[in-house]
């Protein structure tokens, strides 16, 4: 293993520092605004960390380092709406894994501090032209907050772009819980209709359990305005999601449960996002009518045997058809590098391919309070952003430079490092 | 179960092919033609097929009066897509878990003919499946190659052509380091074990084969000695010394690789493809020199200890190094758009486009050992075709239509839709 190796490499991109100072020029290039139009042959400046100016007709100013984009196409960095980025590194060991907390109560668990600011995983997704993602906790009832991190910096603090973002819920499925232990037991023998009316009153029971945590966490932060409360963390963390402020990210696939999580957020004044949203398109009319948007995993199979086969791929046009707001997202932490391939299966199955790229870029930037800082190419933004041999939906198409807040990233990873070491062994 | 509900989706697939008469010759004109054969791309070229077979592939075929004209203006048309390893259709029948070697089970018993996943299959161009056992133990048992005729049972989804396989396994499945189920405990445990229920299990075997042998050989005499008693798991295992059957071995490992190599070459039989093989690319040239093949991931990594060196280089360092390589999905999901793994040859590590198409056509069907067949739009080979909208390769690239056997299983403009 490379530690050392990995750690100056991000040591060199760490955040806010003297690199910002230098102004970077990349022109001549395709530049795909995502909030304007495409400019085919222009120029991107780039200064203390922000956009500093970009057009047909500008020119790198005196000094400037310049990157000939010559042939390239320049697009805002890439935002993976829904990972376990930071979180995980391998997936079976579990000393590496810090993605759900035990119980099934825990909007006191906040994915930014546990982020592994020198995890392998990073520089992967980076390499691919993913600048910031979603960190969210998963599992229970009750999972915990999630952070928006940018794919620098050598501290959580420094990769921590917004937290909470979002207090990430389970939405019940009504079936007890995956018990190992009882594996090999005997299931109790019932017909279809009493398995479906266990599983109607758990997820009512579970709802309701949900609803009162809600309830009570509205109180004491109420009561602890007015000085009244004793500490109770759980209770306190929940509050801003209660009064309305911070979104519950529900994740919920099926069609019950997402017309089940809207109605349940509206009736109580909630700000929801649906994650997940399988069968979305299905409930297109009630996430429209509420203005709730939806973080689609595309490469998926249909959830019913009897959905047509591209259900999964067809699900963001339909929404898009209907006017419902989304982010395309990776939903994973190793397979974050294919975003824009997750998006270009939406779009070979009916999204434009500009709908696509907004749906990996601004969308999620939209959805989770940070348009004005990144998500487009625009003068003032944060210079997140990177140079592409082509298409960056192509399967085909490398990314040959990288920026987070305007600091040019190392595009060495773990995989990269591997291939130098073997490719010529014989 | 399935087969009530699915009506929407099956009728229209299974019309389409009744439809369609065996014997009436099939054209496919004017598409871009990428035949991964010697024939290169053809652009607006034409497929003809008869009986099942192709006829005649070139810029100048002839289309006989009365055949049923696929219009592919503006279209690409490729050789169906192989995965070489899938567990597609045997959902209640992936492992024989219970024993270390089950060399004597066999995927083409518990095949489900219903399993929808083979039409979603179709629907993103793959016309022939690997179907193999689980990795739970180090020789799980005979694989089956099926080709995807939705609608047909079991019998006629086999590919009859094909020869015999068997799956291995090592590393962390067989020695169960991630399944561990409280009071349950099956050796091996470590890769030393699972090296050495292997070598048992040969060792009996070449005594099977040799107890055998000296039974037949004495056979023709007057004091005919009793038959040796049949044992089917080292039946099995005796063809695979006499290499009749391919091994497909499961692995990750450098390590492990060399290990299975050198097992085998002691025993004197041949590994036909190593699968997943994630190292493979730190010992491309053992590989290459044993003659194994190597189906692999396109870029899965980091989902277990010994996927942590797995790298999206595999594929191209290995095929630098000579061995055949393909992309597999070993997944009912991935199955369906293994035309874009193949894509990602060419971004990491260069490989061409033309390699990067055989990686999931001509490559597994060298691998399964039914390149005679399929694999490529060649004279005489079978008519197992994927009609794209785009170059498979391109974000705009669809699936339109899939045929097998000269065949329409799958033609997106006659799917029935969701059922509401």
């Amino acid at each position: 293993m490379s530690r050392p190796a990995l750690a100056l490499c991000f040591a060199l991109a760490a955040g806010p520092g003297p690199a910002q100072d230098v102004v970077t020029a990349i022109t001549g290039a395709r530049i795909v605004t995502v909030s304007g139009p495409v400019i085919e042959k222009g120029t991107v400046v780039i200064a203390g960390g922000k956009i500093a100016a970009l057009g047909a007709d500008v020119a790198a100013p005196a000094g400037a380092t310049v990157i000939d984009g010559t042939g390239r196409t320049v697009y805002p960095g890439l935002i993976d709406g829904l990972t376990t980025l930071g979180l995980t590194e391998i997936g079976s060991v579990a000393g590496s894994v810090d993605v759900a907390e035990t119980g099934d109560v825990n909007p006191h668990a906040q994915a930014w501090v546990a982020v592994n600011p020198h995890s392998d995983l990073l520089p992967v997704a980076r390499a691919n032209g993913i600048t910031a993602a979603l960190a969210a906790p998963t599992g229970g009832l009750i999972s915990g907050q999630s952070a928006l991190i940018r794919m620098a910096g050598s501290t959580p603090d420094a990769l921590t772009v917004k937290t909470p973002v979002g207090m990430h819920v389970v939405y019940p499925t009504g079936r007890p819980p995956f018990d190992i232990a009882r594996l090999f037991e005997e299931p109790e023998l019932k017909t279809f209709e009493e398995r479906q009316k266990d599983k109607k009153k758990n997820v009512e029971k579970e709802l309701r359990r949900l609803a009162n945590l809600l309830e009570e966490a509205k109180a004491y932060g109420e009561a602890l305005r007015a000085g009244r409360a004793k500490p109770d963390l759980p209770l306190e963390s929940l509050a801003p999601a209660a009064r309305g402020g911070v979104p519950l990210i529900v994740r919920a696939d099926a069609e019950d449960e997402i017309r089940g999580a809207v109605a349940f957020a509206a009736e109580r004044a909630l700000k929801l996002v649906v994650a997940g949203g399988l069968e979305a398109w299905r409930c297109a009319d009630v996430l429209k009518q509420h203005d709730v948007p939806a973080l689609l995993n595309v490469d998926r199979l249909p959830r019913r045997e009897s959905d047509r086969y591209d259900a999964a791929y067809a699900n963001a046009a339909k929404l898009h058809a209907a006017g419902v707001r989304f982010a395309i997202v990776s939903d994973d932490a190793s397979q974050s590098r294919n975003l824009p391939y997750e998006a270009a299966m939406a779009r070979a199955y009916g999204l434009s391919a500009d709908a696509a790229l907004r749906a990996i870029t601004l969308s999620p930037a939209e959805i989770f309070g940070v348009a004005d800082r990144m998500g487009s190419l625009a003068v003032g933004k944060d210079a997140n952003l990177f140079v592409a041999t082509g298409d960056i939906m192509d399967h085909r198409v490398s990314v040959t430079h990288v920026f987070i807040d305007g600091v040019a990233q190392s595009l060495e990873t773990r995989h990269t490092r591997l291939y130098e070491e073997f490719k010529d062994r014989r | 179960m399935s087969a009530r509900i699915l009506s929407g989706l099956a009728l229209a697939a299974l019309a389409a092919a009744a439809a369609q008469a065996a014997d009436k010759p099939v054209a496919i004109v004017g598409g871009t033609i990428l035949t991964v054969g010697p024939q290169g791309t053809i652009d607006k070229g034409t497929v003809l097929i008869r009986e099942g077979k192709i006829a005649a592939v070139g810029l100048d075929v002839a289309v006989p009066s009365g055949a049923t004209v696929i219009d592919a203006a503006g279209r690409f048309v490729m050789p169906g897509i192989i995965d070489a390893h899938s567990h597609t259709a045997i959902e209640e029948g992936v492992n024989e878990c219970s024993d270390v070697i089950t060399a004597e089970v066999r995927v083409s018993d518990v095949i489900d003919h219903h399993d929808v996943n083979i039409y979603r299959e179709l629907a993103g161009g793959v016309t022939t499946v690997n179907v193999l056992h689980g990795s739970c133990n180090a020789i799980g048992g005979q694989n089956a190659v099926l080709k995807l005729r939705w609608g047909k049972p079991p019998e006629e989804l086999a590919f009859k052509a094909a020869p015999r396989g068997i799956k291995f396994a090592l590393g962390e499945n067989p020695k169960r380091a991630n399944f561990r189920v409280p009071g349950v405990q099956r050796y091996p445990s470590t890769r030393m074990g699972v090296e050495a229920v292997i070598r048992g299990a040969f060792e009996e075997a070449r005594a099977y084969k040799k107890e055998w042998a000296d039974y037949e050989s004495k056979a023709a005499a007057a004091d005919k000695p009793l038959a040796p008693r049949r044992n089917l798991r080292l039946e099995e295992l005796r063809d695979v010394l006499d290499g009749k059957v391919l091994v497909h071995a499961h692995c990750y490992r450098a390590d492990e690789i060399l290990m299975l190599i050198r097992l085998a070459e002691e025993f004197g039989f041949k590994i036909r493809t190593f699968q997943h093989v994630l190292e493979g690319y730190k010992v491309a040239s053992e590989i290459a020199r044993h003659g194994a093949g190597a189906s692999t991931f396109s870029d899965w990594w980091a989902y277990k200890l010994e996927a942590f060196d797995a790298i999206p280089y595999n594929a191209a360092i290995m095929a630098a190094h000579g061995v055949s390589v393909s992309l597999n999905s070993d997944s009912d999901e991935l199955a369906r758009r293994l035309y874009w793994e193949a894509a990602k040859a060419v971004k990491y590590g260069g490989v061409s486009e033309a390699e990067a198409l055989k990686m999931v056509t001509l490559n597994p069907a060298w691998q399964l050992g039914i390149d005679k067949w399929v694999g490529s739009i060649e004279t005489g080979k079978d008519a197992d075709i994927a009609i794209f909208s785009a170059h498979p390769f391109s974000p705009d690239a669809r699936v339109e239509a899939t045929l097998v056997d000269g065949v329409v299983y799958f033609d997106r403009a006659k799917d029935a839709g969701s059922a509401r």
